[in-house]
């Protein structure tokens, strides 16, 4: 096994892990920790291993072929940053599943939450991992998801529900930006893979698409990253369970973006765009971040704000465009999530012990848990940039780049202020969160009584707050070769200096971390009163509430626009939606009209027979006739069709079509029948227009108008028809047909040998779609309302009951027996006939006219007879159809005859036939086509008599209904004057 | 029409005759059911074409096909029977329906002209509406 294999180990054993740990039994919260933690020390076991390969500046790269064509690979590429990066990953990920394992309680179900959180895991392995931009973008939005399913993991809580959706609106929606803007990317370069993206820096940048791609880009990656003015997510993030805050949303998830804009900086940075987007992105966010996290009063609010304003940092110092920029902002990567998970851990813990992080209701924990206190504190100091600790030198180096010249503008010359301001919020709020909660008298009120956690709980924020110090004391020693490993992977050889120093000497630097100490101290006391009102934000600028705003465009587009839409363009009345698409249907018609009309070759009626023209003035006229009575005498519009039909028939005879003529038979038959039945639920029509109607006028245009469309779109249909058949017949592959059907097909019927060999695929699709179909009618005829005046029996049939009622000898429906008794012994007799028509139909399709199609109608007819001989009821009692079972066996078996080719290793649906030796018929000729028809056979009939059942069904339930409603009152109307 | 050519003269004017009767005892009844005047009536006047009509020209058929092939043609016997077998049940269905239609409109008026008491269950209208078990 390769080496390099090793990457798609590790990406696919948090997977892996994530399915085995959603199969663990609810409670199993120490098995699911220690699968986890097993996981994560395993994939971490795994990089310290690579760790030699990539230190200076070496690529190890996993590539599996998946598309060669498109450019779309599995490709993995682990260099230093990566590196850097899927160490943070795993390593915070192991300490956050040791935490969780203390955190969540027994009664949350564990496989979930463990499961998301390997399945997260992997996720963010995989972006980091990436070779491939696409690839990139699919595990990105992956890690939205899961971050969606984590915020929502305690989904009985409506906030935390909110949360979930506005995180994944903002973050997938940013991700299909970014999807748009690698399309771009890879659009510009010819390529998405990440090492020829890299190289082609100078070609992007000098693109006419640079803009455009970019702003995606971006758009992507500050969306995830939390950047203004898409940052309100992530304090309504904060709903979820604090492992997942301490992991997601402020340790890894959220570095997403930071990764990818640091990532591709070498390819797209370098810009104006670049500097003035992205720069003014993070200055904003890490200035009004910092505001914000002062004012918050709930712990995880005041940390979310201050990650916000961290990534606001970090997304400024990848904005200033400059090498050693990026190296401030990895390298705050890396002690941000240090210090930051701790915090988060820490406010884990005090809001475990004390069952609240309402800051305004803690005080004095310093006395009841010393030992967390400490930690926080540290972490806390780290996050203000005290020197000795890590965030003092990342701060360092943040300060020295905003004080060198970018581009010389106002901004530019004002960044150093701007920053040392921010800086003292920054300040300002680390303070607040040591001393409002730790010191001061200790607080009485709390829902439970505080006391240090467990020592296995506490343990990973130790960890952090050691790393935290070591790195600030010792950095050259220590993160120093990871940093260097990073850097080099992002910038190439060419490193700029920079010194892991902690004491450089008087700088300005210093003097600005001075003033900002100092200022923060000052802020937090000026603000004090402020915040001791118990007011929650900021003055004024808390009415500007982002989630609200974003709330009301949700539901202005998704719901007032819609609804809006839906008034102007939408309609309930078939009518008019029929109107609409035969309109449309015409105007399409006619679009290809002015261009093709000049080449069409209409060619020239050969041969006028005065008996084929007879015929179809017949045909013609029942057509007209029926069309002119659709409207108000449907009965007589149908046998007219029936007309039609008959004569199309005829013409399929006449042009040596037998195959056509006899499908054309059955069908015809088949459709008149269930247009009758069908006939009974229609809405009744009223010809006559009372004049005294006021609508009389509207009703007349509307007629005409119907009229209009209904004639040109006829006519238009007759003279297309009309042109295609004159013209002569395009060379097409239909001698092909006739000259193989027999020697490769086994068949004398070309039809039927095209059927269910030729085009067995089609076929195969085309009995499916009917299937779908039949099943369609049926499940709308279940739901079927039919309009008010069809509810009753019809006229005839009551007039019926009325009949038999009178005559005491007679019972409810005996008229009917008594005339139809004759017709249904017929009827009846005449069953085994049409059977056995439809299996000669069947047999001999394969040489004659005829094949599983035609038969399946027949067998249909069959049923049909009985159905109109002897009513449902009795049907139904004496036969058992099972039409979902025919089509079933027909679906399966058709499939079933495709595989069977397979035995043979032969492409899907080959067919083979060869003549065997009976004792009697002789020699006969058996092709496995024949298999094939006999399915067709089956699913025709399934789905025939499935829409048969259906409508005949639809009239005895109605006429259940209202008779039931009718016995329920005359039940009920004794018992009324008795009380 | 070339292999109607080979025909011999006595089979061809035979096949013809039949043919023209066949199609003109046809065309009779269908002028029948468009001139006639009650249902009733209407109702004889396309099984002309039916019997007589189908017989015709299913002899001609017969006889024309089986020159041309030197061999005995009877496969327009089915057509004949299924013919002889079908049309009547559905005349059967048609007179039914019209007497028993008939018979209701003849209670309502006479249940009319009793002002609006029980109706009348009259001989005639059970004789209709309710015939022998024959048939």
């Amino acid at each position: 096994m390769p080496y390099e294999s090793f990457l798609i180990a590790g990406l696919l054993l948090p997977f892996v892990g994530g399915c085995v740990a959603a199969l663990l039994p609810t409670n199993a919260r120490n098995a699911e920790a220690w699968l986890a933690g097993t996981v994560a020390l395993i994939i971490l076991a795994l990089l310290a291993s690579a760790y030699p390969r990539i230190v200076d500046g070496g690529v190890i790269r996993f590539t599996v072929e998946w598309i060669p064509d498109l450019g779309l690979d599995l490709s993995l590429r682990m260099d230093g940053f990566a590196w850097m990066f899927s160490t943070l990953i795993t390593g915070i990920g192991f300490l956050v599943v040791l935490y969780a394992r203390y955190y969540m309680s027994p009664s949350d179900p564990a496989p979930r939450f463990f499961s998301f959180l390997l399945a997260f895991m992997g996720a963010m392995l995989g972006i980091v991992l990436s070779g491939n931009l696409i690839q990139l973008v699919f595990f990105w939005e992956l890690t939205s998801l899961f971050s969606f399913l984590l915020i929502g993991y305690w989904h009985q809580n409506a906030q935390a529900r909110d949360g979930a959706r506005i995180a994944l609106i903002i973050t997938s929606a940013g991700g299909l930006c970014l999807f748009a803007g690698v399309l771009i990317v890879g659009h510009i370069v010819g390529s998405y893979d990440l090492d020829r993206v890299l190289a082609s820096g100078e070609a992007i940048r000098a693109h006419r698409l640079y803009v455009p791609g970019l702003v995606l880009v971006l758009l992507g990656a500050l969306t995830k990253s939390a950047q203004f003015p898409f940052h309100f997510w992530l304090p309504q993030a904060m709903a979820a369970p604090t492992p997942v805050s301490a992991y997601l949303h402020s340790a890894t998830m959220v570095k997403a973006g930071v990764f990818l804009l640091i990532r591709l900086w070498p390819a797209m940075g370098g810009t104006q765009e670049w500097l003035w987007l992205v720069g003014s992105a993070g200055l904003i966010t890490f200035i009004l971040g910092a505001f914000f996290a002062v004012f918050q009063q709930d712990l995880k609010g005041l940390l979310a704000y201050s990650t916000i304003s961290h990534l606001g940092l970090i997304t400024l110092l990848t904005g200033l465009d400059t090498p050693l920029g990026q190296v401030a902002a990895i390298f705050h990567i890396m002690n941000h999530a240090t210090f930051k998970a701790s915090l988060f851990m820490a406010a884990g813990i005090i809001d475990h012990e004390c069952g609240t992080r309402d800051i305004r209701r803690l005080s004095g924990l310093w006395r009841s848990m010393p030992i967390t206190a400490s930690l926080a504190m540290v972490a806390a100091a780290a996050m203000a940039g005290v020197p000795l600790l890590n965030g003092f030198l990342s701060k360092e180096m943040f300060f020295a780049e905003t004080i060198e010249v970018h581009d010389n503008s106002i901004v530019d010359q004002a960044l150093p202020y701007a920053v040392t301001l921010a800086s003292m919020f920054t300040v300002a709020y680390s303070l607040r969160f040591i001393r409002d909660v730790f010191f001061g008298p200790a607080s009485t009120e709390l829902p439970r009584t505080p006391h240090e956690p467990p020592f296995l709980m506490r343990l990973p924020a130790e960890l952090l707050v050691v790393a935290c110090l070591i790195i600030g004391i010792v950095p050259a020693m220590t993160i120093g070769p990871i940093l260097h490993a990073a850097v080099r992977a992002v910038l190439g050889s060419t490193l700029p200096k920079y010194s892991l120093a902690v004491w450089h000497g008087f700088t300005p630097e210093l003097l600005m971390s001075i003033v900002a100490m100092a200022g923060g101290v000052a802020v937090y006391f000026a603000l004090r009163p402020y915040l001791l009102s118990g007011i929650e934000g900021p003055p004024v600028l808390r009415h500007i509430n982002g989630r609200r705003i974003f709330e009301r465009v949700l539901v202005t587009v998704s719901w007032r626009f819609a609804r809006w839409l839906e008034n102007i363009l939408g309609t309930k009345r078939l009518q008019t939606q029929l109107q609409l698409l035969a309109v449309f249907a015409l105007m399409a018609g006619l679009l290809p009209l002015p261009v093709r009309w000049a080449v069409t070759d209409y060619g020239s009626a050969s041969g006028f027979d005065p008996v084929f023209a007879l015929l179809w003035a017949v045909g013609v006229s029942c057509a007209l006739g029926a069309a002119y009575q659709a409207k108000f005498h449907r009965v007589a519009a149908l046998m007219l069709l029936g007309g039609a039909g008959l004569v199309t028939c005829i013409s399929f005879i006449w042009l040596s079509a037998p195959d056509l003529a006899l499908t054309q038979l059955v069908v015809e038959t088949v459709t008149t029948v269930l247009l009758l039945l069908g006939l009974r639920w229609l809405p009744r029509r009223i010809e006559k227009i009372s004049p005294t109607e006021r609508s009389a006028g509207t009703i007349r245009w509307r007629r005409s108008l119907d009229f209009v469309i209904a004639a040109c779109a006829g006519v238009g249909l007759a003279t297309l028809a009309y042109v295609t058949m004159v013209r002569p017949a395009p060379d097409s592959i239909s001698r092909f047909f006739v000259e193989n059907a027999y020697t490769q097909g086994g068949g004398a019927n070309i039809v039927n040998v095209i059927l269910v060999d030729f085009r067995g695929f089609d076929t195969l699709g085309e009995i499916t779609v009917l299937g779908v179909v039949a099943l369609t009618v049926y499940a709308l005829l279940r739901r079927f309302r039919p309009a008010p005046e069809s509810i009753p029996i019809p006229e005839q049939q009551q007039a019926q009951n009325v009949y038999d009622d009178r005559h005491p000898d007679r019972q409810k429906g005996d008229t009917l027996k008594d005339a139809m008794a004759t017709p249904a012994l017929m009827m009846a007799l005449l069953f085994p006939v049409i059977g056995v028509t439809a299996l000669f139909f069947l047999l001999r399709g394969h040489d004659l006219p005829g094949g599983g199609f035609v038969a399946g109608i027949t067998m249909a007819v069959a049923f049909i007879v009985q159905y109109m001989a002897r009513g449902t009821i009795w049907v139904e009692a004496h036969l058992r159809v099972l039409p979902v079972r025919w089509m079933g066996v027909g679906l399966l078996m058709a499939g079933g005859t495709g595989i069977a080719a397979w035995l043979f290793s032969r492409p899907f649906l080959t067919s083979y036939f060869s003549y065997v030796e009976t004792p009697v018929i002789g020699s006969i000729p058996l092709a496995s086509a024949l298999l094939f028809d006999i399915s067709v056979f089956s699913l025709v009939v399934g789905a025939t008599v499935l829409m048969l059942i259906a409508l005949a069904h639809q009239s005895m339930r109605s006429h259940r209904t209202p008779q039931a409603r009718e016995a329920r009152t005359r039940e009920a109307a004794p018992m009324k004057p008795a009380k | 029409m070339n292999e109607f050519a080979k025909l011999p003269d006595w089979a061809a004017i035979i096949i013809a005759i039949l043919i023209l009767a066949g199609a003109a005892t046809t065309l009779i009844g269908s002028l029948g059911l468009w001139r006639l005047n009650s249902f009733y009536e209407r109702l004889h006047a396309p099984t002309l074409g039916t019997t007589l009509g189908t017989g015709c020209i299913v002899l001609a058929s017969m006889l024309c096909f089986s020159v041309l092939q030197t061999r005995l043609v009877l496969h327009e016997i089915l057509i004949a029977i299924f013919v002889t077998v079908t049309t009547p049940i559905t005349l059967m269905i048609l007179v039914r329906a019209a007497l028993f239609r008939d018979s209701v409109e003849r209670a309502e008026t006479l249940s009319n002209m009793h002002d609006g008491s029980h109706p009348a269950t009259s001989e005639l209208e059970v004789n209709h509406s309710r015939p022998p078990e024959a048939t």
